[in-house]
């Protein structure tokens, strides 16, 4: 007790702000170095970090600064919250202790959520300072991608479907508000990213035939600012002639799962659409089922579409278009270039202008490919109408799971490469469900074989491979990291954090983890020191230089 | 998006009682049938049910029951007076109809074999060199009765990568690794591992084998049995599947 007076003594003595959480605005629209305000560090999403500090000379010097394993659940010492009924002992599901989040990093404190849990964690030692508990009604518990600060006051969603708002400096609830009916099937796993004062929030779920949403929310009172539907609801909105009728287009999917990116510049706010609905079936919804696995362009104010590219016209195999869309600086053609980049789920790599949403490039990048019979003049793949799911069954690659997934991808401008992990799987598609108006998902899917997965390097300007590691026996979308220390990290899917030479992929570094990544890398400055940090499964792992 | 859900925190999914959806189904068809569909699905003068936030809201009947009893005449939909039994089944029949439409793991398959079997025999001797490894005399006689045809069919898509075979009967791993190291010595043998940083074996005689790797040093080399499953999958037409499984069937 003793200590701590003295401790506290002499913070207000020295007039530093040592527990001030509060978040400085200006940090969200710089390279993120001494913070990490936002899911992907920054707004554009490149998750390119400019520190240098840990770079190829000396990456083999890093070492074990601390490890962090999650005790989720009601603990005895948890804030709890929530509606639902009470529950006792810990939680059962494992989905509840992965770590999908990309923690903040913000005056030396890390905030990160899973379902139903957030944590602030002192970033210098790996010690917890509060855990935030939520009783929930249910949803399902797949995954969280994390927190939005504002000021002082953090943002999460829950399975069931609340935005709920902590005091980042004491863990405790300040509201929550319901944003959608978790029997509808609904569900909530987005990272709230944090706009001006608009707090961004999406929806999950695709089991049942209901549309998506984005809404934008008040950080001090919770209200609901405005909200952008996925799908026009009425003949003659915008994309109502790409549905058949109202009722397809009321019940068309569209779920708004991933965090989006931001040009303060333009004002716009870029997110990638999920799938359309019924899932693998499209019987009841000829068209292309505008504005599902889309990459759509917001007014950040208004929530108003000003443009959208749709990479999977009439999806039928759950390629949804949430992978991050990528904000990249460019030349193209001996011209500066606003570009944004996204690896789709579909295999696909797309490369458009983001002050249009004109396409500049298409490119496979995968071989194993077989549902699209080439590309049309605007740059959207066409798809083939025999493989969409029959009775007798049709075999498709990629799987439902996709070339990649929601795993942040990264850009680095020094080498002009965009970073993915993908895999190259196929499985049979059988249409179960013959009736005129099919629901939910309509067929049925089996794995039918796997060619394993890569971490590639696409050449945003040809779209080629510049270089392609094939893993063994794994891989897949696993999230990465770059850096201006001219290093890439990634984990294998053989639980190893691995760094790799951005510039042609040989392997510089690995640590071997007791799980594989289960989120994105991230990095920052604290007292002079580069900190690198990592989540797998239960655990966050940081990693600094030895002294 | 989204694989399938492990939510145990979701609660075990909620089970119908299956007279009572029965009893419900039946009630439904007979009065409700003709608006709302036989399948609630919607007709000619009702909508979907299995879509209505109504139903989606109920829970044994308290949300479906008041519209029942009183009926919506601005609509055209007359009052219906069940007993508080006949509503409870209809409810149960309808959330069960919406249970099986959310769990897509449970979908059953329909009728796969609608090839041709003489060109399923075609391709198994011809295109699809399957006679170069397999006989249907031999370890293919009486596969057709053994499985399923959706199993058939995953069973050369994708075959098992163990199996017993030989007298007396032993296990049989299709992927093994020989790992060459520098000073010439190799070993050959079953992986248990194998990732950029370690490739871990047993040899013919159990023995387990441990190598450290770096840049691709020492050098594995993969021998897969089934290599030609895997080639397959990138020359299979639709129909080749097709016919393959109807042949398949045939060899009872």
């Amino acid at each position: 007790m003793k200590i701590k007076l003295l401790f506290s003594g002499l913070c207000v003595a020295l007039g530093v702000p040592v527990f001030a959480q509060v978040l400085d605005p200006a940090l969200l629209t710089k390279p993120a170095t001494e913070a990490w305000p936002t899911y992907h560090g920054d707004y554009s999403g490149r998750r390119f970090s400019t520190l240098t500090q840990i770079n190829q000379s000396n990456v083999k010097h890093l070492t074990l600064a601390w490890i962090f394993r999650v005790k989720a659940g009601i603990t005895p010492n948890a804030i709890v919250g929530g509606e639902g009924p009470a529950r006792q002992g810990p939680p059962t599901d494992p989905g509840v202790s992965t770590i999908k989040a990309t923690p903040l990093m913000v005056n030396g404190i890390l905030y990160f959520s899973t379902p139903d849990n957030a944590w602030a964690v002192d970033a210098r030692s790996g010690r917890e300072l509060w855990h935030f508990a939520w009783n929930g009604k249910g949803g399902d518990h797949i995954g969280n991608r994390g927190m939005g600060m504002y000021g002082s006051w953090l943002f999460f969603e829950t399975p069931d479907n609340y935005l709920v708002s902590l005091d980042a400096q004491t863990g405790k609830e300040r509201w929550h508000k319901e944003i959608a009916d978790l029997k509808q099937e609904y569900f909530s796993t987005v990272a709230p990213i944090v706009v001006g004062n608009h707090v961004l929030v999406g929806v999950s779920g695709d089991s049942l035939d209901v549309p998506g949403f984005l809404e934008a929310h008040d950080p001090e009172t919770g209200d609901i600012q405005w909200k952008w539907w996925s799908e026009p609801l009425k003949k003659g909105d915008p994309g109502w002639d790409s549905w058949p009728d109202e009722y397809a287009m009321r019940h068309g999917g569209g779920m708004t799962w991933i965090p989006g990116t931001y040009d303060p510049a333009l004002h716009l706010y870029y997110l990638g659409t999920g799938n359309p609905n019924p899932v693998l079936t499209g019987r009841s919804r000829k068209g292309d089922n505008l504005y599902t696995c889309s990459i759509v362009a917001l007014n950040v104010d208004t929530g108003k579409l000003v443009w959208y590219f749709q990479p999977s016209p009439h999806d039928t195999h759950d390629w949804d278009a949430a992978q991050t869309p990528v904000l990249i600086d460019a030349e193209i053609d001996g011209k500066p270039r606003k570009l944004l980049g996204q690896a789709n789920r579909n295999g696909y790599f797309f490369l458009l202008d983001r002050t249009n949403g004109k396409n500049i490039l298409t490119a496979p990048m995968i071989r194993s490919m077989n549902w699209s019979k080439g590309i049309a003049p605007n740059g959207q793949p066409i798809p083939d109408p025999a493989k969409e799911a029959t009775i007798e069954g049709v075999l498709v690659s990629p799987q439902t799971g996709g070339a990649t997934n929601w795993p942040p991808p990264s850009y680095d401008p020094d080498t002009g490469l965009f970073y993915v992990g993908t895999s190259q799987e196929y499985s049979m598609f059988y249409l179960t469900d013959t009736d005129p108006h099919p629901e939910g998902w309509g067929a049925a899917e089996r794995d039918a074989g796997h060619l394993g997965g890569d971490l590639e390097a696409i050449d945003i300007k040809t779209g080629k491979i510049a270089w392609d590691h094939h893993y063994p026996f794994t891989g897949g979308a696993v999230g990465i990291l770059t850096t201006a220390g001219k290093l890439l990290f990634t984990g294998d899917g053989a639980q190893h954090l691995v760094a790799f030479d951005p510039a042609n992929g040989d392997i510089l570094w690995h640590a071997g983890l007791a799980d594989d990544l289960s989120n994105g890398p991230e990095t920052y400055m604290l007292d002079g020191q580069q900190y690198l940090v990592a989540g797998a499964g239960d655990s966050l792992y940081a990693f600094t230089l030895e002294p | 998006m989204c694989q399938t859900s492990t939510g145990q925190d979701k609660g075990p999914p909620p089970k119908y009682n299956p007279i009572s959806v029965e009893r419900g189904k039946t009630t439904f068809v007979g009065a409700c049938g003709f608006c709302h569909g036989s399948n609630a699905k919607g007709g000619e003068k009702g909508p979907d049910l299995l879509r209505s936030v109504v139903v989606l809201d109920d829970e044994n009947g308290n949300a479906i029951g008041p519209v029942i009893l009183r009926g919506r005449p601005d609509k055209g939909m007359p009052r219906f007076p069940f007993t508080p039994q006949q509503i409870a089944d209809i409810a149960a029949f309808l959330h069960d109809s919406i249970k099986n439409a959310i769990e897509r793991d449970n979908y059953r398959i329909l009728n796969i074999v609608t090839g041709d079997p003489k060109a399923g025999e075609a391709y198994f001797n011809g295109a699809g060199h399957c006679s170069s490894c397999h006989s249907v005399t031999g370890d293919l006689k009486g596969i057709g009765a053994r499985y399923e045809p959706v199993t058939l069919q995953g069973k050369f898509l994708q075959p098992n990568y163990t199996w017993t075979e030989g007298t007396p009967p032993h296990t049989v791993f299709a992927i093994t690794a020989t790992v060459t190291l520098s000073s010439g010595e190799s070993v050959t043998g079953v992986i248990v591992h194998y990732d950029d940083f370690n490739i871990a074996l047993r040899d013919s005689s159990d023995t387990y084998h441990s190598f450290q790797r770096a840049n691709g040093v020492p050098s594995v080399e993969i021998h897969n049995r089934l290599q030609a499953h895997l080639d397959l999958l990138s020359r299979y037409t639709d129909a080749d599947i097709h016919n393959l499984t109807a042949y398949l069937v045939t060899l009872k």
